[in-house]
């Protein structure tokens, strides 16, 4: 069972807001969809279960240093900067 | 047919220059574009010093490669750097990589023509490509149909010629299904044989770039020019099946071919005549039809859509607003930014989609969704394998419907989920699998089938293609727009 | 009614790598803000992250270090939780199976810390929050971390304090970190309950974050010890929940707030690979490792004859251990050489930095020769030691400041000869001697130091003298 709470608290895990008028209706839409994926649990599944599609094993970087981007690059697409940093300013 | 070699012939020939025919090609874009809405950025300056390029080397007298100033474009979760890459969402509207996407570099470094980037489904989560915050592509065949999705701008621009070829994303269907709508080719490569760095995540493990093209060996060229090791992909194997090309016209008289017949389940009827017809097409070049089951297939969508979305609520909570693309007007507090930039950054089915895997991962119904997901994951791998002891490629349709009509896909959320039923479980295993035109129904829609290979059997698959194509020529056809060649 | 205190630590330890865990941006403390930086550590779309192949060989190296076991199969994992200084929305650690599983620090006290796991990932970027406004550095995202995860074993103050300095000390041994709390490198997560003395059942406990200091440790650790204990006495209960120490008042307040529900669903980073640690590289790790500090210790106690107070001093920085194995080669007693080292060298290596550095003018060579000079009896202890003043002043060698006249001159004869005359030139205390008086010898032999300017070793001068006299 899909519970407004548990909406409340996917959406606040989600960072998103939903409006209280539409919490009746996407509670009731998660319920079809989790009925919907409760179809699995009719399924026997191998436990061993599953690693990776091709079960690659140790691709690494070696430990060499590559010159980091320039921060004005870093900071391109920011909506807001400062002093070379990323910036949320809060005061109004 | 071959799109691609016939403009290289073009071009060597001197027959024209690139920049003309890059003119051309965006020329019919402007025309076409505004009803296909295949393109949500043009980016002509790009295309014509790419082109330029190409006619220096050619009045140079030096020799260009098969793919040198073709023109082409990329679907728009592609990172382009300096270029607008929004994945067709609100929230990254603005957003202009500082990097390329290693398909992109790839094809760059051969002088590729880039046209400019195409609609999707915002986020790649959709099948007709109508959750784009820029509206829906259309499909060239008929207008009031939807290009499908979630690539539909590329095959949309490709099935009406106003690109040669295209590269899109396949998570779960998003090449090969628009592909079937537009009556083009599209190819999804075996999980980890091109390289992932670049594309702008929806499921990372499902996840795999590959072209749209008018023809099976455009899908050969195109692939083998992409599929290379990358060592910023880590999980990315390159080409492990060899160069596809030069086996494009093997005989293929005692290929097996099976049909699992759960594929054949749920489809309309005119989608399985025309397949179980390419299937007597097929005999009648040689190869043999097995039939088999594969029961675990009707579990392949709802474990599809659980890691989908598990993965995609993990890999969308980075736009907030702080680094790039969209931030909310009005807020109070950082959390509030968040919030606020979020749930207006993001379409409805993209929210839908994040809440369902934030739920499947969630404490409490990790191991009832998630973890039985992966362990049917593994289940459905293994029946794969199985089922590639008695064949060599499997056959079936690439959608159970052909195209719909515009505004139809929204209403019903687990309806539309229905339509990736015959595309997702070639995700789900990670195996190659390429949509080709088979037929048009009673509207003149086109029906496209799916050949599935093993995993890094590329060249298999698209050798039956090839011999299919030559076949049954047809079955593809060319559509009122664009570019003639 | 007496309560006992349990406690466990979640230790967070920056590797010294030259690369961050899944980019090549440097892992430079420091920096100007947003310098060492790249798409891929800002989180950009599209980006992957590759492991750093460093980073699990050094974890490889702190597991063996503690006796922790090495994992034949490791993977990595999203921890998801959305924060700004968190660049993609998670932070890629490791759950469901960490690289290193179990292993112990050993305590003076005997007593073993069991370690629950030890795991690799990435650090955060770092916030600034100035006038209400959040400023973003990423500079620190994706510098690489282990985190050491040990069993509620820890049972006083103490025995958290030598924890960490343990875990500290061998960290910096085996050269996978700085450990220095003070820039962050080191951190811990204190885990804190209470009991009533002589109970099995553990207490609700709660959980300072991000300590800094071992002083600030203690002080929390003693501050919510007590706040614990008079909240049951007083018929309250621990709640279970997460607190920050504020160190300008001592007391410890707690950190989150409802923005901030945490539940992290963990699931496999589908961007990474399996890890696939062979056991022919477990066993090349390990004999790298130089010998660690508690073995050090227990060597020079048992072998060397070094006290054990002494011991703890020369081991407790790898620099100075290897400083004295040095200077002990050949000396016939290594611990004159621990004498000059926690002496004379211990006194300008002030501070913990100074030792761990342990950077002083005069070589391992240098002190052995000076020592060698002793052993033979060629100078005395108190001509060495003012030598060794000068050597440290200048960074030359004893032979530049121990003259040909200075040395030698003292040998059999010359001593036989030197009480003879002290004898002859002074019959009285001869007589006062002989008839019982024992100090009498002291300035026969004082005379015997003057006329060899201090040369002759005065034990030695004082049995000749004695049985000169009969």
């Amino acid at each position: 069972m899909v519970t407004r709470e548990d909406v409340e608290n996917i959406a606040l895990l989600s960072k998103l807001f939903v409006p209280e008028e539409e919490l009746d209706s996407l509670t009731q839409s998660m319920q079809e969809i989790i009925n919907f994926a409760d179809e699995i649990n009719k399924a026997d599944a191998d436990e061993e279960g599953f690693d990776n599609i091709n079960n690659l094993s140790n691709v690494f970087h070696e430990d060499e240093v590559v010159e980091s981007y320039p921060v004005e690059e870093i900071l391109k697409n920011a909506p807001e900067q400062a002093e070379d940093h990323f910036l949320v300013r809060n005061r109004e | 047919m071959g799109t691609i070699s016939k403009i290289h012939e073009m071009l060597v020939s001197g027959e024209c220059s690139c920049a003309e025919l890059t003119k051309s090609y965006l020329d019919e874009i402007e025309k076409a574009n505004p009803e296909l809405n295949a393109y949500v950025n043009v980016t002509p300056d790009e295309a014509m010093r790419a082109a330029q390029a190409v006619d220096k080397k050619l009045a140079a007298g030096e020799e260009i490669g098969m793919l040198e100033g073709v023109p082409m474009t990329l679907k728009d979760n592609l990172s382009t750097k300096g270029i607008e890459t929004t994945c067709c969402s609100k929230i990254l509207t603005g957003y202009k990589p500082i990097f390329d996407a290693t398909v992109w570099e790839i094809l760059k470094s051969r002088n590729a023509v880039m046209l400019g980037k195409t609609n999707m489904d915002e986020f790649a989560m959709g099948s007709s490509c109508e959750t784009s915050y820029f509206g829906g592509a259309m499909n060239p065949v008929n207008t009031n149909h939807v290009a499908g999705g979630s690539s539909g701008g590329v095959s949309s621009a490709v099935g009406g010629n106003i690109a040669a070829y295209g590269l899109g994303s396949d998570t779960g269907g998003s090449i090969r299904q628009p592909a079937s709508f537009c009556g083009v080719v599209g190819l999804k490569p075996t999980y980890g044989s091109v390289s992932r760095y670049g594309l702008i995540a929806y499921a990372s493990s499902l996840d795999q770039i590959g072209p749209i093209t008018k023809s099976v060996e455009d899908a050969s060229i195109v692939f083998d020019a992409i599929s290379a090791p990358d060592r910023r992909d880590s999980t990315c194997k390159g080409n492990v099946g060899g160069a596809t090309y030069p086996t494009l016209d093997n005989d293929i008289k005692g290929m097996k071919i099976g049909i699992a017949r759960e594929y054949l389940d749920g489809v309309r009827d005119d989608v399985r005549e025309a397949v179980l017809e390419a299937a007597k097409v097929y005999e009648a070049l040689g190869a043999e039809i097995v039939y088999f089951d594969l029961p675990i297939l009707k579990f392949a969508l709802p474990v599809y859509y659980i890691i989908a979305c598990a993965e995609a609520s993990s890999n969308l909570g980075r736009y907030d607003g702080i680094r790039y693309g969209y931030k909310t007007a009005h807020y109070n507090g950082t959390h509030d930014m968040i919030c606020r930039t979020r749930s207006e950054g993001f379409g409805e089915e993209v929210k839908r989609r994040i809440l369902l895997g934030t739920y499947v991962l969630s404490a409490g119904y990790y191991d009832a969704y998630y973890k039985k997901a992966q362990n049917l994951r593994g289940t459905i791998v293994k029946a794969f394998d199985r089922a590639f002891e008695q064949c060599d490629v499997i056959l079936a349709p690439t959608v159970p419907m052909t195209a719909f009509e515009k505004g139809h896909a929204v209403s019903d959320p687990i309806e539309t989920y229905l339509t990736d039923i015959c595309t997702v479980p070639v995700n789900i295993a990670g195996l190659p699998g390429v949509s080709v035109p088979c037929g048009f129904n009673s509207k003149g829609m086109p029906i496209g089938m799916q050949l599935i290979g093993k995993s890094f059997g590329e060249a298999q698959i698209l050798n039956a293609a090839y011999k299919y194509q030559q076949a049954a020529p047809d079955k593809f056809m060319d559509t009122k727009w664009g570019v003639r060649l | 009614m007496k309560y006992e205190l349990v406690s466990g630590f979640e230790t967070h330890i920056e590797l010294s790598t030259r690369t961050k865990i899944f980019c090549n941006c440097t892992t430079q403390f420091g920096g100007e803000p947003n310098t060492h930086c790249c798409p891929v550590c800002i989180g950009l779309p599209g980006t992957l992250p590759v492991l750093n192949r460093e980073v699990v060989r050094y974890a490889i190296k702190a597991g063996l270090a503690v006796h922790g076991e090495i994992a034949e199969i490791a993977k990595m994992d999203r921890k998801n939780y959305c924060y700004p200084d968190l660049s993609k929305a998670y932070q890629i650690s490791q759950l469901y199976a960490p690289l290193i599983i179990g292993g112990y620090v050993e305590l003076s006290n005997g007593r073993r810390i069991r370690l629950h796991h030890i795991h690799i990932e990435e650090d955060a970027g770092k916030l600034i929050h100035q006038h209400g406004d959040t400023y973003v550095d990423y500079n620190r995202g994706g510098v690489p971390l282990i985190e050491i995860v040990s069993e509620p074993d820890i049972r006083s103050i103490d025995e958290a304090k030598e924890y960490v300095e343990r875990l500290q000390q061998v960290m910096r041994y085996i050269g996978i970190s700085d450990c220095k709390m003070q820039e962050g490198s080191m951190r811990c997560d204190v885990n804190i309950s209470v009991r009533p003395e002589g109970s099995e059942k553990f207490g609700t406990r709660t959980e300072i974050k991000n300590m800094n200091s071992i002083a600030n440790i203690a002080k929390a650790m003693e501050y919510e010890y007590d706040r614990q204990v008079d909240l049951i006495e007083s018929g309250g209960k621990v709640i279970q929940e997460t607190l920050r120490y504020d160190d300008a008042t001592g007391t410890t307040s707690p950190m989150r707030s409802k923005e901030d529900a945490h539940d992290y669903r963990y699931f496999r980073d589908p961007d990474l690979v399996t890890i696939n640690v062979p056991r022919e590289e477990v066993e090349r790790l390990r004999a790298e490792l130089p010998e660690l500090p508690m073995d050090k210790c227990r060597r020079y106690v048992n072998e060397l004859e070094i006290p054990e107070k002494d011991a703890l001093l020369l081991t407790k920085y790898r620099r100075i251990s290897e400083y004295f194995d040095e200077a002990i080669k050949g000396v016939k007693s290594p611990k004159t050489v621990s004498n000059f080292i926690i002496g004379q060298m211990f006194r300008r290596t002030e501070t913990e930095s100074d030792k761990e550095l342990f950077e002083l003018a005069t070589s391992p060579a240098q002190l052995n020769e000076l020592v060698r000079l002793l052993d033979s009896g060629k100078i005395r202890n108190n001509l060495a030691k003012s030598t060794l003043e000068k050597m440290l002043d200048s960074g030359k060698g004893a032979l530049e400041f121990i003259s040909e006249s200075d040395m030698g001159g003292v040998d059999e004869n010359a001593l036989l000869e030197l009480c003879r005359k002290a004898i002859e030139g002074n019959p009285k205390a001869v007589e006062d001697y002989k008839n019982g008086k024992e100090k009498a010898i002291k300035s026969l032999v004082g005379n015997v130091m003057k006329n060899s300017r201090g040369k002759a070793d005065a034990m030695a001068a004082e049995a000749k003298i004695k049985e000169l006299i009969g």
